[in-house]
């Protein structure tokens, strides 16, 4: 399976966001899309999702283009989403529930990625007073109940304090190493792109200025020289004038 | 008048030594919480007693509780309360069903089909305005003095706060649910039952209670054009033949009646939102 993104192009009113875009993504590749604010890669994440369609240029997974959203591509928002009157159970069941699943092929499902996401204790419980990490779990295992092959992540660590952040990126690679998923994930730290991608593609103004190839063994130091090399490329690359 | 609900009376606390304040809300004790009633029935009767001897008005014209229970009494062995309170209950629940339904069905298709709502949008301002006391003589007249004429008031009473509050909720239902909803893979048929209903659940409640108050007044005023029951009837019937006194029992049926609505309501709603958590009462622990 592979993501092919092609010389795509998208703008709003006169505003081009992205401008003839092109990468690929192989099957159960983890790739970082790094950039500021307002460079394009919310954008992009949301094509992939189907969510909006390309002015031109094509984004397709194994040639079939991207027409509308699907439950072979989950979603994990930054402000997690979930269905508030839902208790946390119910939220990560909708995947398989609305897939066809009886409700208790669907709860056992939603129980074991409950579990895998370590929050087995609440099942019960509404997301509302739940913490900021918590729900962000609950949105991933949400995400990976729904069988996806590919899952678009779009800063889903954004919201979080810096303490958590460091956990939920952790946690974020156990599971993905345990399953492998395509993982498309956009951010603006650098730190969090080094260490967690497999590739991280550098966005800048709605065009791609680069592309990192990180092939440090997980899980990755900060205290590491290639790390540190790596951070003072890519920090040089996002601070530098065009 | 309403009933007391747990917590509506409040004293100031008072800081002792040793006191451990784990979420123990100040809890009213029973006595305390209907010494207020008593007190009210209490002063009117002495008001009245007042009045008997000193006659700043016609005693005749303002019973004291006493008095209006003995009559409410005599009114009761005749049926006729238990009748009444029994068909304008009956009334209510018809129309403001039919009104809550119809007021949501509407709202889902305008929200759903541009015909839909180009057509009857502007209908529905023009019409809206109208105030649904004014329409009665009109209902009557269409639909004779039987229930049809009270349910379909009632029921018109309390569409229109529930269609706006309706139409509102569903043009603001957060995009990312329903985007979360349709990349797990749910049909457009799902994502409506499954995600904007229930978003648009709490407005229909807040057009549901605002219609409450609309839709009772409603009731009691068709029951007073061309009924043979009903509380609204027995104030009719008690200034046709002068009994004052029955006036005042359904008066206080009609408070002791809404008051049931207004029970069933939260009922409804703490059953149907309770993941809603939110307000001053959340917001800090007393």
């Amino acid at each position: 399976m592979t993501l092919q993104v092609e010389n795509l192009s998208k703008g709003f009113g006169d505003k081009d966001v992205l401008k003839n875009v092109s990468f690929e993504v192989a099957a159960h590749e983890f790739v970082c899309i790094l950039g500021h604010s307002g460079c394009g890669k919310s954008t992009l994440l949301n094509l992939a999702a189907g969510y909006i369609q390309p002015d031109s240029g094509t984004i397709a997974v194994d040639g079939v283009p991207v027409v509308r959203p699907s439950k072979s591509r989950g979603v994990v928002f930054q402000d997690h989403s979930l269905f508030p009157w839902l208790s946390v159970i119910d939220n990560i069941s909708f995947g398989p529930e609305v897939q066809g699943r009886t409700k208790r092929e669907a709860r056992t499902m939603a129980l074991e990625y409950l579990r895998l996401v370590g929050l087995e204790e609440f099942a019960d419980h509404y997301p509302g007073p739940l913490s900021g990490g918590m729900k962000q779990r609950v949105g991933i295992a949400r995400a990976l109940a729904g069988q996806p092959d590919i899952l678009l992540m779009d800063e889903p660590f954004g919201a979080l304090d810096i303490l958590t952040r460091d956990t939920m990126r952790r946690e974020l690679l156990r599971i993905w190493l345990q399953l492998r998923p395509m993982v498309l994930f956009v951010t603006h730290s650098i730190n969090e792109a080094i260490h967690l991608a497999d590739r991280i593609i550098v966005m800048k103004s709605g065009n791609v200025a680069s592309i990192f190839e990180v092939n440090m063994e997980r899980p990755r130091h900060l205290q590491d020289p290639a790390f540190v090399n790596l951070l003072t490329g890519l920090e040089g690359l996002l601070t530098s004038l065009e | 008048m309403s009933t007391p609900s747990t917590n509506s009376v409040s004293t100031p606390i008072t800081p002792t030594a040793n006191q451990t304040r784990r979420k123990t809300a100040y809890e009213p004790s029973r006595i305390h919480r209907i010494l207020p009633w008593i007190l009210f029935f209490v002063l009117w009767e002495v008001i009245t007693r007042l009045n008997g001897y000193l006659e700043f008005t016609n005693p005749n014209y303002f019973p004291g509780p006493i008095s209006i229970s003995k009559s409410a009494w005599a009114l009761y062995q005749t049926g006729l309360i238990w009748e009444s309170v029994v068909a304008s209950t009956l009334r209510m629940l018809a129309g403001f069903s039919l009104g809550l339904v119809g007021a949501v069905l509407l709202g889902v298709l305008m929200n759903r089909y541009v015909l839909v709502e180009t057509w009857v949008g502007p209908i529905i301002t023009l019409t809206g305005a109208i105030p649904c006391l004014a329409l009665l003589p009109l209902f009557i007249i269409w639909m004779g003095i039987g229930e049809t004429p009270k349910i379909v008031m009632i029921a018109w009473a309390t569409f229109l706060p529930i269609l706006v509050y309706t139409l509102d909720g569903l043009r603001s239902v957060n995009a990312n649910l329903i985007r979360s909803a349709m990349s797990l893979g749910a049909s457009s048929k799902q994502i409506f039952l499954r995600v904007v209903l229930p978003s648009t659940i709490p407005n229909i409640l807040v057009g549901a209670n605002l219609s409450l108050g609309l839709a009772f007044s409603a009731l009691v005023v068709s029951e007073m054009m061309g009924a043979k029951t009903g509380i609204g009837f027995i104030i009719v019937d008690a200034r046709n033949f002068f009994k004052i006194n029955n006036m005042f029992v359904a008066i206080i049926l009609i408070s002791l009646e809404f008051s049931l609505f207004a029970w069933l309501m939260k009922l409804l709603e703490r059953k149907v939102i309770s993941w809603r958590e939110g307000g001053l009462r959340s917001s800090i622990e007393r």
